[in-house]
């Protein structure tokens, strides 16, 4: 049983529910969701909210023709092979598997600061930048404020900040703007997934004052 | 703050004990029971009753998709994807786990997504929509009694959703707006439809913990 303390919220799981989540959300929720049976239910219950909507729907005629259409179709179909599973590590939840896979060779950790490394994943999206973050054991990073929103799922160790222990599966939001200076744990890397919205541009003096400290820069 | 955060703590425990309840109860509503039949026999005429309560269903879901990009001529092609997909997919039902009727929507909503991002040109997600769904290897226990409970609950308390609550959710899960969509079509406040929607899962029991929630946002 999870004792996770960090969550999505009802909205962003009523969002990822009927599909309407941002994929790079949607990636971050999917991630916490491996880990989080409580969410899990939530969902459930949630899909059941969609699917009793559609039940309740007025039925709209269908062509008559349209039944034996998807026979035929189905009568076509290749043989079923055994869901060939692709060979995955098995070492993130399998969606993070999936898109480090997908990245492949361009997959590249760089040095963000003198204890925290970053790799980009290509999701293909142009609004949020997806990334792995691994902070070294008991590396302190700078004090740093958010350019933009930022979504964070601890995916193995933990970390901490001036508010709270974050361990595997908790799901962090901090707003543009918001400042903390995480710290991981003495007893072993952490790594985590991202989600960082490209930066809003800021006029106030907030936005002077801020030093952004990732840049974000879409494939 | 601190205080918020004992709190916090306290209420992830108090329902816990909750989320463990395991039943033996089967599922046995008319549909569940033809889809597992299609799902361990390959039964057409199983299929075909299935066919011919959902597809209308499934084309009325189709035609309220308010999504950019959507036109009417996509409901039937939806129609048969879906219903496709029920029939390759039908051997990896679990009755235990959700009602015809709940796993049928959403591999409707998977392929509303995913034909619409297939015709976007602006969108090069690398996954499906069902990949953000994958189940963790081990089986955690699920509430079942809990998920049938309100399973019954949940056509009854729609129904009787004051109406500005019903609109929003039809919004969200029909007509496939965000929430941000639907606060600027409705011209209201961001918080204010978000607390509708809030409201009106509460009022029908579907969230874990309201009150815990509520402290997070
Ligand atoms: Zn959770």
């Amino acid at each position: 049983m999870s004792t996770l303390k960090h969550h999505p919220d009802t909205a962003m799981l009523v969002e990822f529910s009927a599909g309407t989540l941002e994929p790079a959300l949607a990636i971050c929720v999917s991630a916490h969701l491996h880990f989080c049976d409580r969410c899990r239910n939530e969902l459930l219950r949630l899909d059941q909210v969609g699917s009793q909507i559609m039940s309740q729907s007025e039925p709209s005629e269908v062509d008559e023709q349209l039944f034996d259409k998807v026979m035929a179709q189905i009568d076509n179909l290749p043989e079923q092979t055994q869901n060939p599973k692709p060979a995955r590590s098995n070492y993130y939840p399998a969606l993070v598997e999936q898109l480090i896979e997908n990245t492949g060779e361009e997959l590249s950790w760089r040095k963000m600061s003198p204890s925290v490394d970053v790799a980009r994943l290509k999701t293909g999206q142009s609004d949020y930048e997806v990334a792995l973050h691994k902070i070294c054991a008991g590396g302190k990073t700078p004090k740093h404020g958010h350019s933009g929103r930022e979504f964070t799922v601890v995916l193995k160790g933990s970390f901490s900040d001036e508010n709270a222990v974050y361990t595997e599966g908790d799901f962090l939001l901090k707003e543009a703007g918001d400042e903390h200076q995480p710290m991981g744990a003495q007893n072993g890397e952490c790594i985590c997934l991202s989600a960082l919205a490209a930066p809003i541009k800021l006029s106030s003096k907030l936005g002077f004052l801020m030093k952004p400290w990732l840049r974000i820069n879409p494939i | 703050m601190l205080d918020t955060k004992i709190t916090v703590i306290d209420e992830s425990k108090k329902c816990m004990p909750r989320a463990s309840v395991i039943s033996t109860e089967k599922r046995s509503d008319r549909w569940s029971l033809l889809l597992v039949q299609v799902g361990e026999n390959r039964d057409r005429k199983a299929f075909a009753q299935l066919f011919s309560h959902f597809a209308p269903l499934l084309k009325s879901f189709a035609q309220a998709s308010k999504h950019d990009g959507w036109f009417p001529g996509l409901s039937e092609e939806l129609v048969q994807e879906v219903m496709i997909k029920v029939w390759q997919k039908a051997s990896g039902y679990k009755p235990e786990k959700a009602s015809a009727t709940t796993w049928i929507y959403t591999v409707a909503r998977n392929c509303r997504i995913d034909m619409l991002r297939r015709k976007s040109n602006t969108q090069h997600l690398p996954l499906e929509n069902e990949d953000f769904w994958h189940e963790p290897d081990e089986e955690t226990p699920v509430s079942l009694l809990r998920q049938k409970r309100s399973e019954d609950k949940v056509q009854a308390s729609l129904e009787q959703l004051p109406k500005e609550q019903d609109e929003i959710l039809r919004k969200v899960y029909l007509e496939g707006k965000s929430h941000a969509e639907a606060s600027e079509e409705l011209g209201l406040p961001l918080g204010t439809v978000k607390s509708r929607v809030r409201l009106a899962l509460q009022k029908m029991q579907i969230l874990v913990a309201p009150e815990f929630r509520d402290e997070l946002i």
